[in-house]
């Protein structure tokens, strides 16, 4: 059964193996990772490219993750491009932004050529936030971080495993700069077992069609992609749309995005300065959180490749916090990512109702608990993202408690496996039901979640926006509600938080986190009684104030 | 007494009840099988059974050993058609149900619809009371609240009840007082509590599986009832058993305290069956595809037990189908053979999941292929694998049903509980399997079952430490400190296998998982003897047959109600059998073995 042929029937089994291979990468991953962050909550991603660099197929995980990778191998390919630079059997890893790292210092990216006949036909690779990388901060993340340098490790696109051998030395340098060594190693065993039972996947299918027809299947499939972008840019309205909007901090951010029926161009290029702190992003993460904007209003339901996001072009300004420049810090380029992916959809949601919702909690809202376990003395560290409200779509309330647009197919952390863990308790985790986002559709409801520490000179890290300007609403809704900490401490006293770090938590203090709302769409006077009725039997509701916002009464 | 034992199984599938029935002589030695079909009979099932076992003219009378499957409790839940339930758990945590995971699997779709929770909020209620994580008791429980929330529930006309308290797998009284309580105070009400079904930990998970055996019970407890009289009218006075999704079979009692553990019952008994056809056969090592209408599934069986097992996603293959011929226009033909190969394709994918990619090479294999669909779809498939022989069974059709006459008497017992693999912890994780094993011959001594006749299979649950996800390894006989080593070991070598690599790294114990099985009286299968005849007696003649990647050749068409023991023919070929044709392909070696089984040898 080696025959060439480009038959389309032969392409197609190509392409669901590919997806197979991505699928195995991931679970194989999740199964032998250490930290929670990466096999509980799955902060990860999988990946193949072809011999270029280019996307063909992605495992489950994060849509924010998925253009990653191919930009981290386009730079490796570069870097090693002397002869004799990539060779069989070798494992690369990079995660420093300025050198195809892309995200922070934190996500490992590890990536593996696959060779047939001394040739590299693919590569296969993941990503993922490990616990510690060293820099100045347990967890590495730092709200106060100046530079990079305070952020951790920086591995600048290396290769760390030569001819399947690894390198003297590198596996030394890594673990020596954390503070979870432990965890560390054995979260980049996990991904290199991955990117290499991928490979070897690969290679099997390479030599059982040929490598000709296996890089033929994955063109085939790119265009593919394009193809379908296309068709649904011509059926979005056309048009430049403009939108500018206070972020928390004061500042303001601009967006003009441009439809035609060949491409979809958002220019990001009239924004602040880069921070002196690290809220920014490096222009090719900017890029992936315009790609999973774009990709839901063109695709949504089938997976992303290289063709997908062809008819994108995104446009910034070297120096500004959607293009940092080196060295600026950029450990919490989540929040400027997932700021630039909702102002986009902000500003097009008026125009394509259909497709887009109000706006929802919209926040990673990363959090970082960390000390040590008062039963194991040894280290633990919290590191989460929440979830929270969506807003409702037209016809439909918001769904509660689901993670953030950029974040997917990941998991909240159960209270059970938390307390053995991390040596705290977990005292609730419910909806919260604070005002917000009310309207003849409502949004959904945020969490409370409440951790009680154990043991003294403990601490809590933690980024959020959408604290003090809301989620948006549409048509006469009501705006969703905050997100934000509470450090309430044993003597009564609390401090409300939403960016801060290093916060000092001791025994039988209780670190309160709230997600917001989704905002509603329309009049909440126009609400169905009936739903109204089910709000307050369900308690999401006092009897006054739905008096107060919808009118009603039993 | 009688000389003739009978043993009747019966499954009711979707749209199907399907019978099968071993007669065995004891005077003669003789044995004859019977199989029937009826058509499925919603709502009322237990009718259906009672028709097939009339069509297949078994008198009910006259059955020794009658096991059961039913799609009964899987329909309730997928089609949202169980009862009224309430839900009593943890303070602070009500919302744990609706809150799930988090989690968003479709997640460029800024449409996507979280699935609404099982029980709403005003039917979620909860009780003072605290574990930590080791099961010790940091706020005694309080029942003052139970008698408010039971009236509550009856005014709101609940059904049934779910509890579930946070970290109940370690120390279930607290759920214990609570059930209690409960059938103090509302003795008639149907109540379960998470620890009878799971003592595994993560709270929704547990939760919603509590909730789910909840919604069922009293429809599962009303279907088992009226099953156990429609049969005891009739005359039955033998042993009834229900099919499990563990590949077992349990009393109808016990199912109807915990119906969730049928939920999967009609795909494990057919699993079940291909490893039990397995060891009669002689191979050691089967991988299982079961091919029905609408869905695929397979499942490894290595020694002789019953791996995990995943479903191919036919809707899918279709819809990526549609696409290809659409982006084509190639002829009808051509569409349909590449419907075959991406069909086929899918299921590899799926049967490599379970096989190489967990580390077990294929080609050691040999494919039991059974339903109605996988006889057509084996040999192309095995190839693709790499397996030397694809087994056909004898009653393809109906070889789940055939599959819980070999099943028995099975429970699971999964207890988490952590202990490091060092000097002095053995006695504790002794102590821990000792205990389990006397509650399960407890359990079964009260459902008057020989001790001698129960059996045990012990597994731990390894990871390294700081792991989350763990490796099942079988441990055999006690355990003791200076055989902690060569438990350790073994699981170095499993990870290995698995996952490529192996850490120099401490290992640890998350919790274990017990089996513990009885005999109950099921099927010895009776081989016969391998006759002269030339397989030229079951011919029916030559048609022309398109295979795909191999083109067309002419065939040889055979009846299979006619093939005997020790007949052998060689393909291209196919085989009609009633309720489903095997695909011989050109260069396959066929042999029929003494139970009727079609043993199809590929090409070198």
């Amino acid at each position: 059964m080696s025959t060439v042929t480009h038959d389309p029937i032969t392409l197609e089994i190509i392409q669901n193996s590919l997806q197979a291979t991505a699928d195995e990468m991931f679970a194989a991953m999740r199964k032998t990772a250490m930290s929670s962050i990466i096999y509980e909550v799955l902060d990860m991603g999988t990946g193949i490219t072809d011999a270029r660099g280019q996307l063909a197929s992605s495992g489950a995980g994060i849509p924010g993750f998925i253009g990653v990778l191919d930009k981290s191998v386009k730079v490796l390919l570069k870097k090693f491009s002397k002869p004799g630079g990539i060779e069989p059997g070798d494992v690369f890893i990079t995660n420093d932004p300025y050198y195809g790292g892309v995200t922070h210092l934190n996500d490992l990216v590890v990536a593996m050529p696959v060779f047939v006949d001394g040739k590299i036909i693919a590569w296969t690779a993941n990503i993922a936030h490990n616990s510690d990388v060293g820099g100045k901060s347990p967890g590495s993340l730092s709200a106060d971080a100046t530079e990079i340098f305070q952020e951790g490790l920086r591995l600048p696109a290396i290769k760390m495993i030569s001819r399947g051998e690894a390198i003297p030395g590198i596996f030394d340098i890594i673990t020596v700069n954390s503070r979870m060594p432990d965890f560390l190693e054995g979260d980049l065993w996990a991904a290199i077992a991955s990117v290499r039972i991928g490979a070897k996947r690969l290679a099997e299918l390479a030599e059982k069609y040929t490598v000709a027809t296996f890089q033929a299947a994955m063109d085939s499939f790119m265009d593919h992609g394009e193809k379908i972008a296309l068709a649904e840019l011509g059926k979005l309205p056309h048009g430049t749309f403009e939108l500018t909007e206070e972020q928390d901090d004061g500042r303001f951010f601009n967006v003009k995005v441009t439809i035609s029926a060949d491409e979809f161009v958002i220019d990001l290029r009239d924004n602040p300065e880069q921070d002196t702190g690290p809220s920014n992003a490096c222009y090719d993460d900017t890029l992936v959180s315009m790609q999973v904007i774009f990709k839901a209003l063109t695709d949504p339901a089938s997976p992303a490749n290289e063709g997908s996001f062809r008819p994108l072009k995104v446009l910034t300004k070297e120096g500004t916090c959607f293009h940092a420049r080196e060295p600026a810090a950029v450990g919490f380029y989540y929040e400027i990512g997932i700021r630039g992916y909702d102002l986009v959809w902000r500003c097009l949601a008026p125009h394509m109702p259909e497709k887009l919702p109000a706006g929802h909690f919209s926040s990673i809202a990363g959090t970082f608990i960390g000390g040590i376990h008062p039963d194991t003395g040894r280290q633990y560290t919290i590191i989460e993202p929440q979830i929270g409200g969506w807003g409702a779509s037209a016809g439909r309330d918001g769904n509660s408690a689901i993670f953030s647009g950029v974040h997917g197919e990941t998991y909240n952390c159960p209270a059970e496996i938390s307390e053995a863990r991390n040596g705290l308790f977990v005292d609730r985790m419910e909806l919260n039901v604070e005002p917000g986002g009310e309207g003849k559709w409502s949004g959904g409801h945020g969490i409370r979640l409440d951790y009680r520490i154990r043991r003294d000179n403990s601490f809590l890290t933690l980024g959020y926006t959408r604290s003090r300007i809301l989620p948006w609403s549409l048509d006469g809704a009501n705006e969703g509600s905050a997100n934000y900490a509470l450090v309430m401490r044993k003597d009564g006293s609390s401090e409300r938080y939403a960016f801060a770090s290093g916060i000092r938590v001791d025994t039988d203090d209780v670190i309160r986190v709230i997600t917001g709302a989704g905002g509603g769409i329309g009049n909440p006077r126009e609400r169905d009684p009936k739903l109204v009725a089910e709000d307050i039997r369900n308690g999401f509701i006092t009897p006054e104030r739905a008096r107060e916002v919808y009118g009603y009464s039993a | 007494m009688s000389t003739k034992t009978i043993r009747v199984a019966t499954d009711v599938g979707g749209t199907f009840t399907d019978l099968v029935c071993f007669e065995m002589d004891h005077a003669t030695g003789q044995s004859r099988i019977t199989t029937a079909k009826s058509d499925t009979t919603p709502p009322n099932f237990e009718q259906g059974v009672l028709n097939v076992l009339e069509k297949g003219g078994v008198d009910p009378k006259t059955i020794d050993f009658l096991a059961h499957g039913t799609t009964v409790v899987i329909n309730a839940l997928t089609e949202r058609k169980g009862v009224k339930v309430g839900l009593i758990t943890t303070e602070g945590f009500r919302d744990s149900l609706e809150i799930a995971r988090g989690n968003r699997p479709d997640f460029f779709n800024l449409h996507y619809e979280k699935p609404a929770p099982f029980v709403p909020r005003y039917l979620r209620r909860e009780l003072p009371g605290r574990f930590n994580y080791h099961g010790e008791e940091m706020k005694p429980l309080d029942l003052s609240g139970l008698r408010d929330i039971l009236d509550a529930f009856r005014a709101d006309g609940v059904e049934a009840i779910a509890v579930c308290f946070l970290h109940s797998y370690a120390n279930p009284s607290h759920e214990q007082a609570t059930i209690a309580g409960i059938k103090r105070l509302w003795p008639e009400i149907a109540a379960v509590a998470s620890h009878q079904i799971t003592r595994e930990w993560r709270e929704y998970e547990r939760t919603n599986t509590a909730v789910m055996s909840a919604y069922v019970q009293p429809t599962a407890e009303r279907y088992l009832s009226r099953l156990n009289d429609g049969l005891a009218a009739k005359g039955f006075d033998g042993n009834l058993f229900i099919m499990q999704s563990n590949c077992g079979v349990d009393s109808l009692d016990s199912v109807k305290k915990i119906p969730i553990t049928m939920v999967e019952s009609g795909p494990a008994s057919g699993f079940w069956g291909a490893a039990e056809l397995g060891k009669l056969i002689g191979e050691k090592n089967v991988l299982a595809l079961d091919i029905g209408g609408t869905t695929a599934k397979c499942s490894l069986n290595h020694d002789y037990f019953c791996g995990g097992s995943v479903t191919a996603d036919m809707p899918a293959t279709e819809k990526a189908l549609k696409a290809v011929g659409e982006k084509l226009g190639v002829s009808a033909d051509e569409v349909a053979r590449g419907i075959v190969r991406i069909a086929n394709n899918n299921m590899v994918n799926a049967l490599k999941l379970v096989s190489l990619n967990r580390g077990f090479d294929p080609r050691d294999f040999t494919l039991v292929a059974f339903g109605g669909g996988g006889a057509m779809h084996a040999v192309a498939l095995g190839v693709e694998l790499g397996v030397k022989k694809v087994v056909i069974p004898a009653g393809a059709a109906v070889f789940s049903a055939w599959g819980m006459m070999m099943s028995d008497l099975r429970r699971d017992y999964f207890v988490t509980k952590l202990a490091e693999l060092t000097p002095g912890s053995a006695a504790a994780i002794e102590t821990l399997f000792g205990e389990t094993e006397a509650l399960a011959l407890q359990q079964f001594n009260e459902e008057g079952v020989d001790r001698a006749k129960v059996t045990f299979l012990r597994y731990g649950k390894f990871r390294y430490q700081n792991q989350e996800h763990t490796t099942e390894v079988l441990i055999e006989g006690g355990i003791t400190d200076a055989r902690l080593a060569g438990i350790e070991t073994a699981f170095h070598e499993t990870y290995e296998r698995e996952y490529t690599y192996r850490l120099d790294a401490p290992v640890e114990l998350v919790g274990i998982h017990l089996v513990a099985s009885a005999e109950v009286g099921k099927l010895k299968m009776q081989e016969r003897p391998l006759g002269p005849a030339s397989a030229s007696a079951a011919l029916k003649g030559v048609r022309s047959v398109d295979y795909a990647l191999e083109g067309i050749h002419k065939a040889e068409i055979y009846n299979g109600e006619k093939l005997e023991p020790g007949m052998a023919f060689a393909g291209p070929a196919v085989i009609e059998d009633p309720g489903t044709t095997i695909v011989v392909h050109p260069g396959n070696h066929v042999e029929v073995d003494g139970f009727g089984n079609i043993h199809i040898h590929l090409k070198a």
